[in-house]
């Protein structure tokens, strides 16, 4: 999956479970989710289960810091990094 | 007793024992102890003195748990501000009891210019500094301030709750003599440092030589990563609100996996806890199981241990009988004393009841929760509701006014009503906005704007714009109906 599909995916979930379709199409990929309170304690838990049900990345608890849940850039950064790295453990694990 | 002679005593005793752990790092009480001296010895040099306030902005961490010490051992009292509150929130709660000093770390301290006076102040809690030549423990009368706790204020700016030695020792006191806690247990601290459940996870810990085990703001509502860190760390006595157990088991997997060996206590306060959640929970672990209730004014004072016959009811626990010597009776409307079976308002009076609101003057006899009980016979207590309109969220106290007063300060805001949606481990504040000014409020502009005033767990997560609010036939806002609305789902909601 490439970035910007991630990309669109956990902006299209932010929009539709946690800002009622975002109506005014007001979020951005740099909007600060933490700061603002789109993402809470109980929102943050229902993003990780979506990230790890529908794209398929765990997130380790040292990966879960303010840092890496700031916007939807630096989260799908995280995504497809951890991404990269399972793929990159199951070519290690067939060789 | 005081809160800051126990670090002392077991860093001379058993330096090498933990005291305290984060994400990041571990302490022992040699260690903790160091750290501690040194910045008091830091903050004295910059002036902080006997009765001085503190306030210590900053995520939790072992260091801010030394930066706790050192303020205490000055015997000056410290104001925790949590790491994600906005910096004018801070800047107004500094104003507000006036700090001599803001401790905070590297990356939120020059946030604070644009709020306080340029001369202001500030220091990096977790600034590498020279040894300190001599130990600082100033002697405190039990009287003393210790902290303040800053809680939601109905009239849109925060009260700060001041808490003595004393009122805090009769509480860990009562605690450490209820759980029998040895130096092998070890606590999670899942309550932000500015919630009086921490006090309990700290004190508790230090009382008898133990370690507590920190869980960060990021981790406290992550189903999994929570189960995980409870087996990991091996804790042995966990408190925390009912929310955060309920999401374990929801969603953590937590009743799949054995309960850990360690495990022998459980506390949970701040809100009710469902009764078929608690009887789950007790057919998974055999630790004991405690309710514990009372408002940050007066700490716990009252609690009630989880027994087989409590497992058959089909109402919430009982909030039960006194804590921490605490003097406990219901009033009626009609001001006579509440009997067993009646209702009326708790009211408290003890040792642990706090020495006021910070610049309000003193608090005298017995404190007003503002909370309806039923009365059970042996003058336990049955929690009903509220008399006002402060809520809970998550455990955490948020009077709507204080909400509604931030939203109305928007320029595209006329009125705004904010009410409850859902309860426990689902509740959430939902705004009905009545446009004003020229454009009709978005969102994530208003998500915006309340960050910029209220603490993250006072902002709404959804807003309705309305062209009026429903009114009862007596010109009020029909806050029943409001609710009412606010429990139609706006989007589907999770399992």
């Amino acid at each position: 999956m490439s970035d910007d599909v991630t990309s669109e995916r956990i902006s299209g979930y932010i929009r539709e479970r946690f800002l009622n379709g975002d109506k005014k199409g007001e979020l951005e990929e740099t909007t600060p989710l933490l700061e603002w309170g789109v993402l809470n304690s109980m929102n943050t838990a229902l993003l990780l289960m979506f990230i790890r049900d529908e794209l398929g990345v765990v997130i380790p608890p040292t990966k879960i810091n303010a840092g890496n849940f700031q916007d939807v850039k630096s989260i799908t950064a995280m995504v497809t990094d951890l991404a990269r790295q399972d793929q990159a453990t199951i070519a290690a694990g067939t060789e | 007793m005081n809160l800051h002679q126990c670090v002392i005593d077991f860093a001379g005793k058993e330096p090498d024992r933990l005291a305290v752990t984060g994400p990041a790092d571990a302490l022992t009480y040699g260690v903790l102890d160091e750290r501690a001296g040194v910045l008091a010895w830091r903050l004295r040099a910059l002036g902080v003195g006997r009765g001085d306030r503190v306030v210590i902005w900053a995520e939790k961490s072992p260091d801010v748990v030394a930066a706790m010490q050192a303020v205490l051992r000055l015997g000056a009292a410290y104001v925790p501000a949590d790491g994600t509150n906005p910096a004018a929130r801070v800047a107004g709660v500094v104003r507000d009891c006036s700090a001599r000093v803001v401790l905070s770390t590297a990356t939120l301290l020059p946030q604070l210019h644009d709020h306080l006076p340029e001369d202001f102040l500030l220091q990096d809690l977790a600034e590498d500094l020279d040894g300190a030549p001599e130990q600082i423990n100033e002697f405190v009368e039990p009287d003393s301030l210790a902290y303040i706790l800053y809680t939601s204020g109905s009239t849109g700016t925060p009260k700060g709750v001041s808490i003595s030695h004393r009122n805090a020792w009769a509480f860990v006191d009562w605690a450490v003599r209820v759980l029998e806690p040895t130096p092998a247990d070890r606590f999670a601290n899942h309550a932000p440092l500015t919630f009086d459940l921490s006090v309990l996870d700290l004190y508790a810990a230090f009382a008898v030589g133990a370690s507590v085990h920190l869980i960060p703001a990021e981790l406290a509502y992550a189903p999994t990563q929570l189960v995980d860190f409870l087996h990991q760390s091996q804790i042995s006595i966990w408190y925390s609100v009912p929310s955060a157990l309920t999401l374990m088991m929801r969603d953590g997997g937590l009743l799949e996996r054995t309960a850990p060996p360690r495990l022998r206590a459980v506390l949970f306060a701040g809100e009710p806890f469902a009764i078929d959640q608690v009887r789950r929970l007790a057919d998974w672990t055999s630790a004991r199981l405690l309710n514990l209730y009372g408002p940050t004014e007066t700490n716990v004072c009252s609690f009630h241990e989880v027994a087989p016959a409590d497992l058959s009811r089909d109402r919430p626990l009982p909030i039960g009988g006194t804590a921490s010597g605490a003097r406990l009776w219901a009033q009626r409307p009609d001001g006579m004393v509440a009997g067993p079976g009646e209702e009326g308002e708790l009211l408290v009076e003890g040792p642990t009841v706090m020495l006021g609101y910070w610049g309000r003057g003193r608090h005298d006899g017995p404190y007003a929760t503002g909370d309806i009980v039923r009365v059970l016979p042996e003058n336990r207590f049955e929690y009903v509701g509220r008399r006002d309109h402060m809520v809970k969220v998550r455990g955490h106290r948020v009077e709507l006014g204080d909400v509604e007063a931030a939203l109305a300060a928007h320029p595209d805001v006329s009125e705004a009503v904010v009410v409850v949606a859902g309860t426990g481990m689902d509740a959430r504040l939902t705004a009905f906005v009545l446009p004003g000014g020229d454009g009709q409020p978005g969102l994530l502009d208003l998500k915006r704007h309340l960050a910029r005033r209220l603490p993250r767990y006072m902002l709404v997560e959804d807003v309705h714009v309305v062209t009026e609010l429903p009114r009862t036939r007596n010109g009020k806002v029909d806050r029943a109906a409001l609710a009412a609305t606010a429990r139609q789902p706006v989007t589907s909601r999770p399992l």
